[in-house]
């Protein structure tokens, strides 16, 4: 086959990515790593490294909008971002350390224990915040943002700081690890767990996503892992794809896509576990 | 919020700069406006590898020697990926002053980490 044929390949599979993900609600990042190692004949090496960019690039062009319309928290990022930055190098190093059968396994069974977690995951509009914590207060991690849907001021503060610091840690490393985005993961941490209102966890966890995959992103430069062919028609066709999803957002059942988008995680994760057990 | 601001502000710019390195470079590269290290017919053989077996296969840089390498079509997309990974220190140095004392701190340990990534990896 040419090899044209594959970063054209790849630029529609992401640009499809970037579509469903919009409408299901979910990062594509977590998409990214488990079709395209399933489906293109790359190593699952620069699959992560991909697949790390293109949840940076993601959430680094997001941010500033988010930052400025008060919808992201950079006070509420920093420590936590800190402590996830630390382990997605950590997560990163193993990543190259192991073997590659090791990191598909780990990684299908990542990817079914994330599809699960997507299926339960529970979130609330505005949960209910008593005492703030010590660390939290320290660290002033409360303020007021603009909600225009309402056009009410919103004031937030949270709580469980220290067990967020852990579980930040652990999203972290797993980010780093397969070069998943962690948007599933930080929106119901920052949500359900510290109790930040789901509009400004949404645009906290992509500021952070910023800080923690640019860590990661070091190490699989050092390496030697970014290959331009499968990076960039990744990053534009996820970008594009993003902006056409928004676009679809208001004629589309996002129920009923988000159910496809686990199914075809589960089936991913499937085909990841099985090939890393090498059957 | 004069920190998120500015946050914000050095964000947007470094990373259009970022993007439009990146996509130039890209674009430098697929349509043969500079000689690649490895051709990507060659590259379509080898894409299967692990990331040492194909760096030693091809003897391509690590760490930053992809610095020396800015001449070839393929590797000076490295730049605007460097440069989208190094947006975010900058912007944390920026905001430094207009932090509380708790939070500089908290910064000036996250640009120590960032740097440590880039440089110690």
């Amino acid at each position: 086959m040419e090899w044209w044929i594959w970063p054209l390949a790849l630029f529609a599979v992401t640009f499809a990515i970037g579509v469903v993900a919009v409408l299901a609600g979910v990062g594509g990042g977590v998409l990214f790593v488990p079709i395209v190692g399933a489906v293109f004949p790359f190593h699952l090496d620069f699959v992560r490294a991909a697949g790390l960019l293109v949840a940076l690039t993601s959430s680094l062009s997001a941010a500033p909008s988010l930052l400025a319309g008060g919808l992201a928290s950079l006070r509420l990022a920093m420590p936590l971002a800190l402590v996830g930055s630390i382990t997605s190098i950590v997560g990163a190093l193993i990543g190259f350390a192991l073997p590659t059968g090791a990191v598909q396994v780990a990684l299908g069974a990542a990817i079914l224990a994330i599809a699960a977690f997507m299926w339960r995951a529970g979130r609330s509009e505005h949960p209910r915040v008593g005492e703030p914590d010590a660390l939290a207060t320290a660290l002033q991690m409360h303020g007021v943002y603009r909600d225009e849907a309402t056009g009410r001021d919103v004031h937030w503060k949270v709580h469980r700081t220290p067990a967020a610091l852990v579980v930040f840690a652990g999203i972290g490393l797993l980010a780093g690890m397969f070069g998943l985005g962690a948007g599933w993961a930080n929106v119901p941490a920052f949500n359900l767990l510290m109790g930040a209102p789901l509009k400004l966890s949404v645009g906290t966890s992509g500021l952070l996503l910023s800080v923690v995959d640019t860590s990661a992103a070091w190490v699989y430069v050092n390496r030697g892992a970014v290959l331009p062919l499968v990076v960039v028609p990744s990053i534009l066709g996820a970008m594009l794809g993003a902006k056409i999803g928004a676009r679809l957002l208001h004629v589309t059942p996002g129920p009923v896509v988000r159910n496809i988008v686990l199914a075809v995680l589960v089936i991913a994760g499937g085909r990841a576990l099985l090939k890393g057990l090498g059957i | 919020m004069r920190d998120q601001e500015l946050y914000a502000r050095w964000l947007g710019v470094g990373t259009r700069i970022g993007f439009v390195v990146l996509i130039v470079s890209f674009f430098v590269y697929v349509f043969g406006l500079l000689e690649p290290h490895v051709q990507p017919r060659e590259l379509a053989r080898l894409w299967g590898m692990p990331v040492d077996r194909y760096v030693a296969a091809i003897n391509g840089p690590t760490g930053w020697g992809w610095l020396r390498y800015l001449g070839r079509g393929d590797y000076l997309n490295y730049l605007g990926v460097a440069l989208l990974a190094s947006v975010t220190a900058v912007c944390y140095a920026r905001v430094i002053p207009a932090l509380t004392r708790v939070q500089a701190v908290i910064a000036a340990l996250q640009i120590a980490v960032l740097l440590g990534a880039a440089l110690l990896s």
